[in-house]
């Protein structure tokens, strides 16, 4: 059985000052998660009554789904409408996919006040809730994600098992359909849990269409975080950006960022909420829109930006920013609680949403080493080849 | 018949006898007394503390100081956004009336408490295995045949038990009977889709100052859990419609992928 071909990249196996930081943050997030599961989450955090969900729930749960949307997106390109030239970039999403929902998983789960009954919704149900709906698809599309990687790691590791893997080309189909659905439907029911809290929201947010925006962000968010992905990864593991697939892909991001502005400002016209005034939230509301969604759009324009790396990173940076920042308006800066109350993260709070983050790099890292997520024939310092997905 | 109780609040002279009572039947912990400029004590609900009295002193057109008494605790509505909101099932309205939690249940996610328009679900921050906390419109002494504990204790007659649609009847009579002592409108009655609180008051809730300590009045007559279960009622359509498009646009993209590379490329 053979483990791995080849060294993926120079140095690996060595201890820079990059992973021995993320493994430090790694350490500090387990002692914070130890604390927080033997004294509470009234100790160890500074959310009260007023503020129920914090920063846990903003940056880990919403924010990390939107952002780990590139596995259906790609998916959904490639498998349904057939734009086989993305083909090479479907891997890493699917493996950032999984690590997200990871995050996700791991970050509900200390968040929850009784961590150990995570498992309710599937056997405690009440189908008139939103947030039952997304456990339900949450957990599903996890597994889908597990199924994948676990398909691409036969590949590598499966000698023998070739029915396996002809039995999982047979489902491939319904495992991708799958995936796309189930997404396609917690992406836009994450957004939809606000549906019940207009009054409690700033007027810019409490909308009806939060769902269909909460989707449309999210496509956003995936595909920026696939450019950032492949940028970062290309220079972490010296090879040569694939910046040509990644300017195509930019014309995708473009458009739904055209889409997402669209249906913002039709909707914010629709509702005739106040826009030109001066306050915390429309300050938060004017980066998002104008900093995160038309600067980067604009960006977009211009073929010597979009075909540049440093034009790339800055758009997909801006990008998936916007989409944190977002998430974070709908569920944190524009809700107002008792008006007595504030909410800022706690030290333990801050430590151990920086840790998923540490978590979430490591395991992407061991995921490009030992699985075989980029086609083959594209060794280390090699020729970019092109494969099949 | 679904149970409800009218607070008459014209009638409340603050002795409190109602949040001790409840605390003695809940077996609720005693807290600390403390000053604020609220005189209310204590400041705001917990998990420690199902009910509580508002405190307001307003000066009327004519000039005079009045004290208002209001009491706050579990709406118990009609509809409840919290138990639309549970993805377990953990609150759930009772065909007589209260609004109950399974501590067997709850995750400990806190949507509930996201969810409630009136912001009643407390969360027991201080135990390392918290549960939510809320007024239970004392089901157990109803299951029982006994009235609320507050009801039996007030001694002014301020809380009113019994069927809510005959107190209604009597709210309506009192307003009618005496039209300069009470605001023309019961809160309770309609507001959220309708609770089993209603509230008697002499004056607006905004003009009590109230909007701010979570009576809203900004909610309409719609259920807040309405719209989550509108959305819930699309899920599977929308899930056999992504799912049935995606299947077909897999198949017609292949096809025309394929009769594409069939045809001779005109440059």
């Amino acid at each position: 059985m053979a483990g791995k071909i080849e060294k993926w990249y120079p140095g690996e196996g060595k201890l820079t000052t990059g992973k021995a930081v993320l493994y430090i943050l790694l350490v500090l997030g387990l002692s914070a998660a130890c604390i927080r599961m033997f004294f509470g989450l009234g100790a160890t955090t500074n959310l009260n009554d007023a503020y129920p969900w914090g920063l846990w729930i903003s940056f880990d749960v919403l924010a990390g789904v939107a952002l780990a949307a590139g596995g259906f997106t790609m998916t959904a390109a490639i498998y349904i409408f057939n734009l086989k030239k993305f083909a090479p970039l479907l891997r890493p999403a699917k493996l950032s996919a999984f690590v997200g929902y990871l995050v996700f998983v791991v970050g509900l789960f200390f968040d929850l006040g009784q961590p150990w009954r995570i498992w309710h919704p599937m056997v405690m149900w009440n189908p008139h809730s939103v947030l039952f709906e997304v456990s339900w698809c949450v957990m599903l599309y996890t597994t889908v994600l597990a199924i994948e990687l676990f398909i691409i790691g036969l590949e590598r590791y499966g000698q023998g098992k070739e029915s396996w893997i002809k039995f999982f080309r047979e489902i491939y189909l319904f495992l991708a359909v799958a995936g796309v659905m189930l997404s396609t439907l917690h992406q836009s029911s994450l957004g939809a849990l606000f549906l019940l809290l207009p009054q409690k929201m700033s007027a810019l947010w409490a909308t009806q269409a939060v769902g269909p925006l909460f989707f449309v962000s999210a496509v956003i968010g995936g595909m920026s975080v696939i450019t950032l992905e492949s940028l970062i990864a290309s220079r972490v593991y010296r090879r040569p950006p694939k910046i040509g697939m990644l300017a195509d892909l930019g014309k995708g991001l473009g458009i739904a960022l055209l889409i997402y502005f669209a249906m913002k400002v039709t909707d914010l016209y629709a509702r005739g909420t106040a826009v030109w005034v001066w306050d915390k939230p429309h300050f938060f509301f004017f980066v998002e829109l104008f900093g995160t969604v038309v600067l980067p759009a604009l960006l977009l324009c211009f073929p010597e930006i979009r075909r540049s790396e440093k034009g790339l990173y800055w758009i997909s940076g801006l990008a998936a920013f916007g989409v944190v920042l977002n998430r974070f308006n709908v569920s944190l800066t524009g809700y107002i609680g008792y008006r007595q109350f504030g909410y800022f993260p706690s030290a333990i709070e801050i430590i151990m949403t920086a840790a998923l983050v540490a978590m979430a790099i490591l395991i992407f890292d061991l995921g490009m080493r030992y699985l075989p997520i980029h086609p083959v024939g594209e060794g280390a310092l090699g020729k970019e080849v092109g494969g099949s997905p | 018949m679904s149970k409800a109780i009218l607070i008459d609040t014209t009638k409340c002279i603050g002795c409190r006898a109602c949040q001790v009572a409840c605390k003695s039947w809940n077996d609720l912990k005693g807290g600390q007394a403390t000053f604020s400029e609220t005189w209310s004590n204590p400041r705001y609900l917990s998990s420690n503390q199902y009910t509580r009295i508002v405190f307001r002193e307003i000066s009327r057109p004519d000039g005079r100081l009045e004290w208002y008494f209001i009491s706050r605790r579990c709406m118990h509505c009609l509809d409840p956004a919290c138990a639309s909101a549970c993805p377990v099932a953990a609150l759930v309205k009772l065909p007589s009336g209260p609004v109950v939690y399974d501590d067997e249940r709850c995750i400990g996610c806190r949507y509930c408490m996201m969810a409630c328009p009136f912001q009643i679900p407390k969360f027991q921050w201080e135990s390392a295995v918290p549960l939510v906390r809320k007024c239970t419109f004392c089901a157990d002494r109803q299951a029982m045949g006994l009235a609320p504990a507050c009801t039996t204790t007030c001694p002014t007659g301020t809380l009113l038990f019994g069927e809510r649609a005959e107190l209604l009847t009597e709210a309506h009579r009192r307003i009618g009977l005496d039209p300069n002592k009470y605001y023309p409108q019961v809160y309770g009655e309609k507001i959220a889709g309708g609770t089993s609180k209603l509230y008697l008051t002499p004056l607006s809730f905004e003009e009590l100052g109230l909007t701010q300590v979570g009576f809203r009045t900004d909610l309409g007559d719609a259920p807040q859990g309405l719209r989550g279960r509108e959305w819930m009622s699309k899920v599977p359509l929308v899930a056999v419609a992504v799912g049935g498009l995606a299947v077909g646009l897999h198949y017609f993209n292949q096809r025309r992928a394929a009769i594409e590379a069939k045809e001779p490329k005109e440059d």
